[in-house]
């Protein structure tokens, strides 16, 4: 039985690559787009419980993603965790986001991020079981 | 002053005419007016006298004054008062006391006179020292390229140089803003502030520093504002004294410091990620199976070999643009570079099937240069052509002579993806990678910047593109044949 779905988005394919597998072997089901309007689509098709995306990526930046998805009644409430190699971080007032759950710095541990997929995933099923 | 013997004895003749004249006549009067012989005769005697002395005085005051002239007339009134010059004194007793103390009084009057003109003398070409000081800290002031002015505890404005007139956007010279209110002049209110405030404060020690933006014309500059308190030469407080400095430039050097940091640690963390990731799954036995192991470690050595490329081609740029990089300058034949290059890459060029190809003129393409360096530019624009061409595509180097400049030209020109037209102006530039082509291929952004570096920096040369998206691209560069010198080597 599948843990949840999760959708991860870098233009970097080893990053994908490595992500994909740890949640894969974690029991995630996963799916992967190489920058943020691709990962948009593949959004819009198939509703997912957590996007993992790299900050700086072509064409859309994972804040933009995270911004789209905010606005859009399907993903709204979508979780999203940000991978960022900017190295001051991002400014505060670009995470007011309500759907950025959380944002991580590179390099990271690949049992880390398991670790907050996690918590992540657990604190919105259970938010969403209080709502209903 | 004695007379002369040769007047003694007219004056004695005159002297003794004069008594018997006299005497005659009064002893005439006194008979006239009734009087009897002996008191008529002791009347004519007393008149004789006073006459004969009278006339003897005058005598003698006339012969003395008209041998002076009208400017010997205080000395010589002088000396008769004071018995000076061995001339017998006139007046004797409290009279000629006072004389001498009232010559006293007019010598040293005299002296103090003559001390004084000295003393002016002296503070006339003090003063014109002191001009030229003046002067000479205006010109220093004005030479300046930092605005200063000086306004005293009134907020007058009593010293400003050219800098601040310009810097502040005020017409005229300096000298026509003195002596008026720093608030009418200055219409910044942060400066004006500043100053009042710095006044009020009254501390010498304490030098207020901000930061300002002012328009000066062109474009906003960033300036610093130091205002500091000074004392006067009573040691209570002078004024103040506001120093403007442009640190634009510094802002701005600061900021591409900033952005290089940042840009560096994204580039080098983006593959360290991958590393710290691979290996931490390599440890956690998350690759069962050999195939995937393998793959793993292809991977980690890929992005080992990434981030020392990008180290090493930091390193280059920074020594090349820091001016300090040990240059050999030999001949360097650029055919042989080619050829090395097209050697080096040959495995990459046949694993995607593209087809590369040198052509050159029969003529020598030698240069002065770095051989090593030189290596670099050419390697790095032939990977970027296999990289950055779809498989099966065509890569050609071309040698030329710029007869002209004398110059050796080299051309990489692909049948690749081409390079969007406003993506061309910032190819260059550090860390600057188009991002439609990342996925394409991955590159440090360093490349190209290092590549213009080692042309035009180290060897004066020129560097350029040409291309149409889609179309493929040809990026050449000139190394002139003979070095004369370049400013960052």
């Amino acid at each position: 039985m599948s843990n949840g779905t999760i959708l991860v988005v870098d233009d970097e394919a080893h990053i994908v690559q490595v992500v994909s597998l740890k949640l894969k072997n974690a029991g995630y089901d996963v799916l992967t787009a190489f920058d943020g309007e691709e990962a948009f689509e593949t959004l819009m098709r198939e509703p997912v419980d957590l996007v993992i995306t790299d900050y700086q990526m072509p064409y859309m930046t994972g804040l933009e993603l995270a911004r789209s998805m905010s606005r859009h009644p399907l993903m709204a409430e979508t979780p999203v965790l940000i991978l960022t190699a900017r190295g001051f971080g991002l400014d505060d007032s670009d995470l007011q986001i309500e759907n950025v759950k959380e944002v991580l710095t590179k390099p990271f541990s690949p049992r880390g991020i398991l670790d907050r997929v996690a918590s992540i995933i657990a604190l919105n099923t259970r938010g969403k079981s209080e709502a209903a | 002053m004695a007379l002369g013997k040769g007047n003694i004895i007219p004056a004695m003749l005159r002297s003794i005419l004069l008594s018997l004249v006299t005497a005659t006549t009064g002893l005439v009067c006194g008979m006239i007016f009734g009087l009897d012989y002996r008191s008529a005769l002791l009347f004519a005697m007393t008149i004789t006298i006073v006459v004969v002395l009278t006339d003897m005085l005058l005598q003698r005051l006339l012969s003395r004054n008209s041998r002076r002239r009208t400017s010997d007339w205080f000395t010589w009134a002088t000396d008769r008062i004071g018995g000076r010059s061995g001339v017998e004194p006139a007046w004797t007793g409290v009279h000629a006391v006072h004389a001498r103390e009232l010559s006293a009084a007019i010598a040293g009057i005299v002296g103090e006179k003559s001390d004084l003109q000295g003393e002016l003398r002296d503070l006339e070409v003090t003063h014109q020292v002191a001009q030229a000081g003046i002067r000479q800290v205006q010109m220093a002031l004005d030479a300046l390229q930092d605005a200063v002015i000086v306004t005293n505890t009134f907020d007058e404005i009593t010293v400003m140089n050219d800098a601040a007139c310009r810097i502040l956007g005020l017409d005229g010279p300096a000298s026509d803003h003195l002596q008026k209110p720093c608030g009418e002049v200055v219409a910044n209110d942060s400066i004006t502030t500043a100053i009042n405030d710095t006044c009020r404060s009254g501390r010498v020690a304490d030098t207020r520093r901000l930061e300002i933006e002012i328009d000066t014309g062109s474009q906003p500059g960033v300036f610093e504002a130091c205002t500091s308190c000074f004392r006067s030469s009573h040691d209570s407080i002078g004024g103040v004294i506001t120093v403007l400095r442009d640190i634009t430039r510094e802002r701005e050097i600061s900021q591409m410091k900033t952005d290089f940091v940042s840009k560096a640690s994204h580039e080098l963390r983006t593959p360290l990620s991958s590393i710290r990731a691979y290996v931490e799954m390599l440890v956690d036995g998350e690759a069962d199976d050999p195939r995937s192991r393998s793959e793993f470690y292809k991977v980690m050595q890929g992005e080992t070999e990434r981030l020392s490329r990008l180290i090493d081609n930091m390193l280059n740029i920074s020594r090349i643009e820091a001016g300090i990089d040990q240059i050999e300058r030999v001949s360097v034949d650029m055919s042989v570079l080619v050829d090395r290059a097209m050697d080096t890459l040959a495995p990459q060029a046949q694993a995607k099937q593209i087809s590369m190809s040198k052509r050159t003129e029969p003529v020598s393409v030698t240069v002065e240069g770095d051989e090593d360096l030189l290596y670099e530019v050419i390697l790095n624009l032939l990977s970027n052509g296999i990289k950055y061409t779809p498989e099966g595509g065509r890569v050609t180097v071309s040698l030329d002579l710029d007869n002209l400049s004398r110059s050796v030209v080299v051309s990489v020109s692909d049948t690749g993806l081409g390079i969007p037209p406003d993506a061309l102006p910032k190819l260059f530039d550090k860390f600057y990678r188009v991002e439609n082509f990342k996925r394409f291929a991955k590159g440090t952004g360093l490349g190209l910047n290092l590549c213009k570096n080692i042309v035009e920096s180290v060897h004066r040369g020129q560097i350029g593109v040409d291309s149409t998206l889609g179309m493929g691209s040809r990026f050449w560069f000139s190394i002139p044949m003979r070095y004369s010198g370049s400013q960052a080597a």
